[in-house]
């Protein structure tokens, strides 16, 4: 009997120290040390990190698991599978958390291998996040500072939704005491880099900015870090020095390499430049050939033409023998069959144009006339016709009439005269030229080509009122003189008579020469 | 005479329109304040979500005070003044709660009379009969039914120390759609 009881107690004891032991193990197994775990949300890097710290937790767990749920709705408790089974005390929960005026509750379990250590629940204001403040850089001038703001690449969101319903960018400008705040404006598409200038500074100044966030509809939960430049006056054309130097120190070395390749490349023979170039690439005479050199000049020999008057004799239709002899006074046959006459610029001014230069009719007779006139001072002193009415005609311009006289105090009424003498170029190809020293009987007049052309006045000078063919060596011009009739070479001074073309007046006595 | 008559009301509409849009300014600032200072005190009464997660309830906001989108400021203004009056009607029973502090109370239900005083004349009084019609939208009747299921639960949960903590993170909210509605007061 006693061993009996002594069983059953024995059983009974081991029983309930069993059944205390298993429910020791079932209550711990349920009531796990929670804690307090305390969450914190931080708004870092532009994402959401929710981190958590247990209070008294002698071992630190390997691995943590979280679970979440919100007030506003009554759905389970869901797993976060991004923050399943994390070693670090924190997660990122920027994609999962999208509801922003929300309580959530949070479930973190630890464990260390399989054993689960705590398990702990919170809640957590959305709301209830610390922003910390953004990365930036400043870049000092002389007098404002440009703040360099870190947005990330991709558009950054709280909850789902863009920051800027849910926080301010504020950035303090310090200096002496004196506190400005400045508030940009940022939106959805601000990414990357976001530049902001602080102007109207003051140089020489010591400056220290900060950046920071600051939530909308809430009190300031912030943190801010600050950075300081000094604005120096001359910070700025340093900077642009720098620039300067930079970049010519970068095109010489362009330009030095790529004449090393080119240099590189003839040496080895991959270049062959040619020597000898093109004649429309010969540049020697290039000068030369813009600026061709004036040709050579003609040879010019100076005419001296002396106006010899003479009285003009017109014909009375009188054959009386007195005329006659007058005429055969006046003529002088020459050694060459040519009649010497005077010759005045009249003459000259009635060569054509077509003829370049102006053709001498009866240059001879001017060259001699005066040899023959100087013996004979009582005519009185020639007197030139005025050569008005020629200078009118357009051939006749070009040349000056100047008249030379053999008597200086003649009268020259000649538009281009200036003095007694008249100078002029002439062809001596196509005139009979004689030098002024030779002696009449020597004479032998340079007679190129002139075909003689002998016209006897006499016999009907009314056909020769118009026309005046004079034959030079190698053409042979047509002068209509019609217009110039009244042009004609007079040897007294009635310059106003102006006869027809059928009045001429022809000094008799011409053998050869057409005397106007 | 009747030319000054016609001067004065000119300058009187001129000024009013003027002392109108600076009052809403002061108004918005004063309401933000507000809103704060009353999440503040609701922060500092008693009770723990967590441990209240069997006694949720989806109250159902109107989505136009969650997500408002085009609000005339007058209109707004109007929907501030009765989300105010309904949450100062909620929290009048508050002292039931024995968990709460009966100082916070009563100084959350001083703000929210402030508040409503301030609106009611700088606003409410100002708007016509027509306007407050127009006020009087779908809007308003969602609202006000909103509010009538916060009280009928609470009378339900039999005004529990959970119940009141479910109504108090709902009705934190609230502030925050009452701040963004106040954002309105700049258009």
């Amino acid at each position: 009997m006693m061993l009996l009881s002594h069983g059953s107690s024995a059983v009974r004891s081991r029983n309930l120290c069993l059944m205390v032991y298993l429910s020791l193990m079932f209550v711990t197994s349920h009531n796990l040390p929670d804690g307090s775990c305390n969450l914190k949300m931080t708004f870092r890097n532009f994402r959401l990190i929710l981190s958590w710290e247990l209070e008294k937790q002698s071992t630190v767990p390997t691995h943590y698991t979280l679970w979440y749920t919100v007030m506003s709705k009554t759905d389970d408790m869901e797993i976060i599978e991004s923050c399943t089974n994390v070693t670090t005390p924190f997660c990122d929960v920027t994609d999962v958390w999208k509801q922003a005026h929300e309580t959530y509750v949070l479930k973190v379990q630890g464990f260390r291998g399989k054993a689960m250590l705590f398990n702990c629940s919170s809640s957590t204001l959305s709301s209830n996040i610390l922003y910390e403040p953004p990365e930036f850089e400043i870049v000092g001038f002389t007098d404002r500072i440009n703040v360099i703001v870190k947005f990330p690449p991709i558009v950054p969101k709280i909850y789902g939704e863009e920051i800027q319903h849910h926080l301010l960018l504020f950035i303090k400008e310090e200096s002496m005491g004196i506190v400005k705040m400045h508030e940009p404006k940022i939106n959805g598409n601000t990414t990357g880099n976001f530049n902001y200038v602080i102007d109207n500074l003051i140089p020489n100044t010591n400056y220290c900015v900060s950046v920071y966030f600051k939530p909308k509809y809430l009190e300031n939960r912030i943190q801010s870090s600050s950075k300081c430049t000094f604005l120096r006056l001359d910070q700025e054309s340093e900077s642009s020095e720098y620039a300067k130097i930079s970049l010519i120190i970068t095109v010489f070395s362009v330009v030095f390499v790529f004449l090393g390749t080119i240099i590189l490349l003839k040496r080895i023979g991959y270049i062959c430049l040619r020597d000898n170039f093109p004649k429309v690439l010969n540049f020697h005479n290039f000068v030369a050939q813009i600026f061709p050199g004036l040709p050579p000049t003609e040879a010019v020999n100076a005419v001296e033409v002396i106006s010899v008057n003479k009285k003009k004799k017109v014909w009375d239709y009188n054959y009386d023998d007195d005329s006659d002899s007058d005429h055969e006074v006046a003529l002088r046959p020459s050694a060459g069959g040519y009649t010497m006459h005077g010759l005045t610029s009249r003459l000259l001014s009635q060569v054509s144009a077509a003829s370049q230069e102006p053709e001498m009719e009866g240059s001879e007779a001017e060259e001699s006339d005066p040899y023959e006139a100087e013996p004979e001072p009582h005519p009185g002193p020639p007197t030139v016709p005025k050569p008005s009415p020629c200078h009118t005609s357009g051939p006749y311009e070009r040349r000056e009439s100047l008249c030379q006289d053999s008597f200086p105090e003649d009268n020259c009424s000649s538009a281009g005269g200036s003095g007694d003498r008249i100078t002029f170029n002439v062809n001596l190809n196509s005139v009979f030229m004689r030098a002024p020293d030779d002696d009449d009987s020597e004479e032998s007049p340079l007679v190129s080509s002139l075909p003689e052309e002998i016209i006897n006045l006499e016999e009907d000078p009314d056909q020769m009122e118009s026309s005046l063919l004079v034959a030079s060596g190698e053409r042979s011009q047509l002068l209509d003189l019609s217009p110039f009739s009244q042009c004609l070479w007079t040897e007294e001074d009635t310059p106003s008579d102006r006869s027809d073309t059928s009045d001429f007046d022809v000094d008799s006595g011409r053998d050869g020469y057409i005397m106007r | 005479m009747n030319n000054r008559c016609i001067l004065q009301l000119a300058l009187l509409l001129c000024f009013s329109t003027t002392a109108l849009s600076l009052s809403y300014n002061l108004l918005r600032l004063q309401q933000f304040n507000s809103s704060v200072e009353c999440q503040k005190l609701l922060e500092q009464l008693n009770g723990r979500p967590a441990d209240c997660l069997s006694d949720r309830m989806d109250f159902k906001i109107p989505k136009e005070i969650k997500h408002p989108q085009q609000f005339q400021k007058e209109h707004a203004a109007f929907v501030i003044y009765e989300m105010l009056k309904d949450i100062f009607h909620v929290f009048k029973k508050g002292y039931s709660n024995p968990d709460w502090n009966n100082t916070i109370v009563t100084d959350l239900l001083s703000e929210l009379h402030q508040q409503m005083d301030l609106l009611n004349t700088t606003v409410v009084e100002k708007l016509g009969e027509e306007n407050k019609r127009q006020a009087y939208s779908m809007i308003i009747l969602r609202l006000k039914s909103y509010y009538v299921r916060i009280r009928m639960y609470l009378e339900a949960k039999l005004y529990s120390s959970c119940a009141w903590t479910v109504v108090r993170d709902e009705l934190y909210w609230n502030f925050s759609f009452i701040n963004r509605l106040t954002d309105k007061f700049q258009n």
